[in-house]
């Protein structure tokens, strides 16, 4: 007992040094074994984001010398690229939309997959399968079926249906795409969302229920509440990626009909990849990193007012 | 004692004469980065890597390829990075962008007395930039009109003839749209073969691209026109590449005509179900502009292996290099003396060959490109489904390219 007692009490009396040299071995440990992933992420990561805000200053064309322009890449991009604005909007809409589409569709089929009695891991399994798939896999099979005169035609040809060949339309093409990057992401946060579903206590639903609430209100009034946060994460991942979307649009549009659906990923590989021009590439690729943070911080100044948590 | 010192001696001396010897001898593998499509393809460029081992048993070549679009854009990455192979292909259409990247190989040509002259002067030129001669060419071939005989016979059609006029060919290809087919197969990036081949200019004097100008618009009318009025050209989305769906549509027997050169040869005639006949571009109100590329292989400048390369180069560009991608229909010869053997053996079944290939030299012109056409080619694959749909005109399409192509 008095052991117990003096220890805390001897460990205090000591010298403070005792605690600092404690804690500098145990900080000097953590150090090493975060050491391989600090430097992969200082070699893959830290290393090529610096260089690209470098390049982004330079006219670098690849196979000629670089040479310091300052701010002319950033001066072109905002007042002379006549494609700019359009790229910026169809990213903008894309996104707008997609994101929507995903959390409304991935919510529903959470909502549905848990009010399962049986089958239901079967059910997320099959929803999720897609998500294994490499993207730009799925995204060619995609292109096949959409394809002038392929699948998608054959079928509304036979049904005596007059659908538009998506692709050919260039009010339309987005909606390919979108097609396209729903069926391949809506698994994954069907599986988030259904989970954290799972994790509602039953207690709060038996009690509204014995009050007279309704599906509809529990699910409004206690579900989503109780699992925005697992929503607002789903949410600022979709958003971030779909910001970035390059697979499906190389493989099945190549940002065209026109540039109906060349998005800020597709131009910084075109302008980068395809016309050589990497400085004018790297900006691009700045800017779009300065509009993800500026959504993401917008989201999560927004979760003060729609995530609930626990504490 | 006195043994090991003798041993020792002889030892040294053995070394000492047979050093420069060994020197020579050197193994030595060198890289060859090439653009590949199928299996056929593929193979006939291993055979000559092969080929160089046979005649320098020291050297080992390494075949690296890519396929064909993908190509220019590793290639400035590579060169970059600083991994560019010991040869290099490139195309004449690409020469004047990459340029820097190879050897100029003037010096080496006078040094070694190697016969210039073997070869076709036009596809020299192609080879070269600013008079310096960067790259051997193993193949010349101007852009010509495939099409398939049988359906030509069952339409009850007079076979295409050198020197037919476009609406002989507009003619055809009414005739030929029937049942779920159609007549003829528009790439985007093919306009400026078929503006070249009516004569239209759509390079300024300056050696700038002016899509807008009187005949360029013309062309583009017509050939945009096959699409949308004439309807005897299948609509092409800009996502997969429109090359590839068309030539595969043209192999399946959807297409009955389809522009492409010499080179494709090797592709078509194993896959194709029916028989093939040849004929030149057909001509506007004058003479046929037949324009014709060709690739070689250049030495990258970067090299740690030129001398092997040099002499690698020479063999698969040399005469039975030559003779073998010709008779398996890969490539109509540089060299001037082994163009027979694709008429006499890779082209032998296919209806006039012969008589639309010389036309098509006797007609030729150069191909007029801008320095950034690799860019411009991507628009025109992006832009003219635009048109093609009718969402635009042919003009305001033209418009749009030369606009977004002059501020890159």
């Amino acid at each position: 007992m008095t052991e117990t007692v003096s220890t805390p009490q001897a460990t205090m009396a000591a010298p403070p040094r005792r605690r600092n040299r404690m804690g500098a071995q145990e900080a000097r440990m953590a150090f090493i074994f975060l050491l391989p992933s600090l430097l992969g992420f200082i070699a893959f990561m830290l290393f090529p984001i610096v260089a690209s805000l470098a390049i982004s200053f330079t006219n670098w064309q690849l196979i000629s010398a670089p040479s310091f322009i300052g701010f002319a890449n950033y001066q072109r991009l905002f007042t002379l690229d006549p494609a700019f604005f359009t790229v910026l909007g169809n990213t903008l809409f894309f996104t707008a939309e997609y994101l929507v589409l995903n959390i409304v569709v991935s919510l529903g089929l959470a909502v549905w997959i848990s009010s399962l009695k049986r089958g239901h891991r079967w059910f997320r399994v099959i929803f999720f399968l897609p998500t294994f798939t490499p993207s730009i896999a799925a995204s060619v099979v995609w292109l096949l079926i959409f394809t002038p005169g392929g699948f998608m035609d054959t079928v509304f040809q036979t049904l005596s249906l007059q659908v538009p060949n998506l692709l050919l339309d260039p009010k339309l093409a987005m909606q390919a795409v979108i097609i396209v990057t729903l069926w391949a992401n809506v698994g994954y946060n069907m599986v988030l969302f259904n989970a954290a579903l799972d994790l509602v206590p039953q207690s709060y639903l038996e009690a509204a229920k014995i009050d007279g609430a309704n599906a509809w209100d529990r699910f409004w009034k206690i579900r989503l509440p109780l699992i925005s946060p697992t929503v607002f994460f789903g949410t600022v991942m979709t958003a971030i990626t779909s910001l970035q979307v390059f697979d499906q649009i190389y493989v099945v549009t190549r940002g065209g009909p026109g540039s109906a659906t060349a998005t800020l990923g597709f131009a910084i590989y075109q302008n980068g990849f395809g016309n050589y021009q990497m400085g004018y590439a790297s900006a691009l690729a700045w800017v779009m990193f300065l509009i993800i943070m500026a959504l993401t911080a917008l989201q999560f100044w927004l979760q003060r007012k729609w995530v609930h948590y626990d504490s | 004692m006195k043994t090991t010192a003798m041993l020792a001696a002889a030892a040294l001396l053995g070394a000492a004469l047979a050093g420069p010897a060994m020197a020579q001898d050197q193994p030595v593998t060198i890289t060859w980065q090439m653009w590949g499509s199928d299996e056929n393809d593929i193979a006939a460029w291993q055979h000559l890597a092969d080929m160089v081992t046979e005649a320098h048993p020291e050297i080992t070549v390494e075949l690296q390829t890519t396929p064909w679009n993908d190509y220019w854009t590793k290639l400035p990455v590579l060169a970059a990075s600083g991994q560019l192979a010991d040869i290099v292909a490139m195309q004449s259409l690409r020469m004047p962008n990459f340029y820097s990247l190879l050897e100029p190989l003037d010096d080496r040509i006078e040094a070694d007395g190697f016969d210039i002259d073997a070869f076709d002067a036009s596809i020299i030129g192609g080879m070269s930039h600013d008079g310096v001669v960067y790259g051997l060419p193993y193949d010349v071939g101007p852009w010509m009109m495939f099409y398939n005989k049988d359906k030509f016979e069952e339409a009850g059609l007079a076979l295409p003839q050198p020197g037919w006029t476009l609406d002989e060919f507009k003619q055809a290809a009414v005739a030929l749209t029937k049942d779920g087919g159609f007549g003829f197969g528009v790439v985007p990036n093919g306009y400026s073969i078929f503006a070249a081949a009516l004569g239209a200019d759509y390079i300024n004097d300056e050696g700038q691209l002016d899509l807008t100008s009187t005949s360029a618009l013309a062309a583009a009318d017509e050939f945009l026109g096959l699409v949308t009025q004439e309807k005897v050209a299948p609509l092409v989305a800009s996502g997969a590449n429109p090359g590839d769906v068309i030539a595969g549509r043209f192999e399946s027997g959807n297409i009955a005509m389809m522009v492409d050169g010499p080179w494709s040869l090797i592709s078509k005639r194993d896959t194709v179900q029916f028989e093939m006949g040849l004929a030149p571009l057909p001509r506007g109100e004058g003479d046929l502009r037949a324009v014709t590329a060709g690739s070689g292989f250049g030495i990258s400048a970067s090299s740690q292996n030129k001398d092997a390369a040099w002499k690698a180069i020479q063999v698969i560009t040399g005469p039975e290099a030559l003779k073998y991608l010709a008779e398996a229909g890969r490539a109509l010869p540089a060299r001037k003396a082994e163009q027979t053997y694709w008429f006499d053996v890779a082209a032998a079944g296919v209806e006039g060959a012969r008589e639309a290939l010389e036309y098509s030299l006797s007609h030729s012109a150069t191909y007029e490109i801008t320095n950034n056409w690799n860019a411009v080619e991507n628009l025109f694959t992006q832009y003219y489904p635009l048109a093609m749909t009718g969402s635009q005109t042919p003009e305001e399409t033209m418009q749009t390219i030369q606009s977004l192509a002059q501020s890159q």
